[in-house]
């Protein structure tokens, strides 16, 4: 089997009936799909194949053979991050850490279908992602800046990585 | 205050975005092995017998731990203290909660250890569990603790955690009404995104490394240290990465048997829970059972509470003798009352061990206060802001184990709900303040209750 991962070409060893979580996180390395429940009822797993935001717990990985998969890896660097990681930033839409990935990538694809800045609708397209951390207001803020194409001056929310004091507040 | 309301970069922030923060199950370390737990399928029982053999002899499995393997079987969270532990690391004689573990596989993969940990034969006599903190008291009630069906060891080997301040019966003599009422909010379970993780690795230097989505990582370095009777320099816990914990990662819940099968295996041991173990032997907030009666003169002024609460501890002690000291201490809410008679009851059943969330002791006694001033407010007919302010806490005012009030919020709180909720308070109270009572301020029940902050 073959997968496209972040636009490198990788055969699989793994069985068809592996899941595509297992496949990334053990077999590939790549650990921004989370497994929150392994059950499909939290969301940290999701990826998108062929631009779809899919659970990849629950998704066999010999049912998607040839397909390009994203994760947050393919999404942006530290150094030049893309826009829905910067609204995330710039609205502190990211508590824990543990379910932004799945955030990251569903809200990357409902701004892709032509989703906007409507709250409700970001509800709706973010739904079955859960977030214990953040009561999910700072992530609607940050989708909906992210729909309207907001710009944002991340110097004094973002830190360069690595980066381990409170900047201005020491 | 150059901190407050300004927008400061997070630490962590890019790598959380780029998915490149290391959460515990993000660790790669070669060789390692997974490890999956052979649990309590009943809520109480006597282990009559515990054959691991066949597990031990199935390819692809690395180590098999029961309670034979830990130097030291039972250690408290809180021996630290000079509390007494109560709870096995891994159950040897019994099991008193469903969930309990009572083995831990390391193999291969997780499907092989899983499988090893089903093998384990395991043969129990089922025992009558205990659910209810009321009827932990009845003579009939089943036994379930070698301490007794409630925890003993307060200060001066006292059952209870008690408070006595003032004269209740005064209070309760001078009275027009007494006002009632029982609350009981549920268990909750925290529900973090990441369940609980441990990966612990033996080091060529004899160290073990562990990996820890603790929030307390020194208490699970001495924990760790103890039941394996080591020296802490042996331990090399990191921590501080937890993907959402909320008080329920406060126990070190994982990182003491991966350790113990990293040792005995000689390879990187991995632990993660899944979410069904999450929900149903992850330890959760407690169920607690709450009764209130107050001595109350008919204008809104308490004179005497008394308090009796059944604080659900699951079937051993970790925390909950220091949760329910903190709730004790706050069982007043933001009020005054002089005249009290608390007494708090740790309570054993066969629930799952009860734990730290979010407030530990108090948000459950200020559910049961702050409903209790409205029952009082409506039972009396008065404005159930105008009784908050009444009976708020001022400077000088003291708290159930005697702290002076110095700085309290009390009145200003309670004023800006009321405006928020456009609210019109009476002149009296509008335009109180939170200075200490004196003169016609300073109502009967509290002459000579008042302390001077100065003092403190």
């Amino acid at each position: 089997m073959n997968l496209t991962v972040n636009g490198v070409a990788h055969e699989v060893d793994s069985a068809p009936l592996s899941t595509l979580l297992h496949v990334l996180r053990e077999e590939l390395g790549i650990t921004s799909p989370k497994a929150g429940c392994e059950q499909g009822g939290c969301g940290a797993c999701t990826v998108l194949v062929d631009g779809e935001p899919r659970r990849s717990c629950l998704t066999a990985v010999g049912a998607i053979d040839g397909a390009e998969v994203t994760t947050v890896e393919g999404l942006g660097t530290p150094e030049a991050l893309s826009p829905v990681q910067q609204a995330f930033t710039h609205h502190y839409a990211a508590q824990c850490g543990f379910c932004t990935s799945g955030m990251l990538v569903a809200a990357e694809a409902y701004v892709r279908g032509g989703g906007t800045d409507e709250p409700e609708a970001i509800q709706e397209a973010l739904a079955g992602h859960v977030c214990r951390c953040t009561g999910y207001v700072k992530i609607i803020d940050a989708v909906a800046a992210f729909a309207r194409g907001e710009e944002f001056d991340l110097s004094t929310t973002a830190a360069s990585p690595g980066m381990t004091n409170l900047g201005g507040a020491q | 205050m150059k901190a407050v309301g300004a927008r400061l970069p997070r630490y962590d922030g890019i790598e959380h975005v780029t998915g490149r923060t290391q959460f515990v199950d993000d660790v790669r370390v070669p060789g390692m092995l997974w490890a999956k737990a052979l649990r309590s399928p009943v809520h109480s029982a006597e282990i009559k017998g515990l054959d691991v053999s066949k597990a031990e002899a199935m390819p692809g499995v690395h180590a098999v731990i029961t309670w034979k393997d830990v130097p030291l079987l039972e250690y408290g969270h809180l021996s630290a203290l000079g509390i007494p532990a109560d709870e096995p690391l891994l159950a040897r004689d019994d099991v008193r909660y469903k969930g309990q573990p009572i083995a831990l596989v390391a193999a291969e993969d997780e499907e092989t250890a899983a499988a090893a940990a089903d093998a384990i034969k395991l043969d129990l006599e089922e025992r009558t569990p205990l659910f209810d903190i009321r009827k932990a008291f009845d003579a009939d009630a089943p036994k379930i603790h070698q301490w007794g069906n409630w925890y003993p060891h307060f200060e001066n080997e006292m059952d209870r955690r008690q408070i006595r301040k003032g004269s209740i019966e005064e209070a309760f003599d001078k009275a027009d009404v007494i006002v009632q009422g029982v609350y009981r909010p549920a268990a909750i379970e925290h529900v973090p995104l990441e369940t609980q993780v441990a990966l612990v690795v033996p080091e060529a230097n004899g160290r073990l490394t562990i990996y820890s989505c603790t929030q307390a990582l020194y208490f699970s370095l001495g924990v760790v240290a103890a039941h394996l009777q080591v020296p802490l320099n042996k331990l090399k816990v990191v921590g501080g990465t937890v993907g959402g914990g909320f008080g329920g990662k406060v126990d070190t819940a994982s990182e003491t048997m991966s350790a113990l099968a990293a040792r005995k295996s000689g390879r990187p041991v991995k632990w993660r829970w899944t979410r069904e173990e999450e929900f149903l032997c992850s330890s959760t907030r407690a169920p607690w059972h709450m009764e209130i009666a107050d001595a109350v003169t008919k204008d809104g002024w308490i004179l005497g509470r008394k308090m009796l609460t059944l604080h659900d501890s699951g079937a051993y002690a970790r925390f909950s003798p220091y949760g329910l000291t903190k709730h004790s201490f706050h069982h007043t809410g933001a009020y005054t009352i002089p005249n009290l008679h608390f007494d708090g009851f740790v309570v054993f059943t066969n629930r799952v061990p009860t734990t730290a969330m979010r407030g530990f002791g108090v948000t459950s006694v200020s559910f049961a206060t702050e409903t209790h001033m409205s029952r009082i407010a409506h039972e009396l007919g008065l404005d159930p802001y105008e009784v908050r302010l009444r009976n708020a806490n001022r400077i000088g005012d003291t708290s159930p184990n005697r702290i002076v009030y110095t700085d309290p919020s009390t009145v200003a709180v309670v004023k800006a709900l009321a405006g928020g909720m456009d609210v019109e308070l009476g002149s009296e109270y509008a335009s109180m303040t939170r200075d200490k009572r004196e003169g016609d301020l300073l109502p009967e029940h509290l002459v000579g209750q008042l302390a001077d902050p100065e003092d403190h």
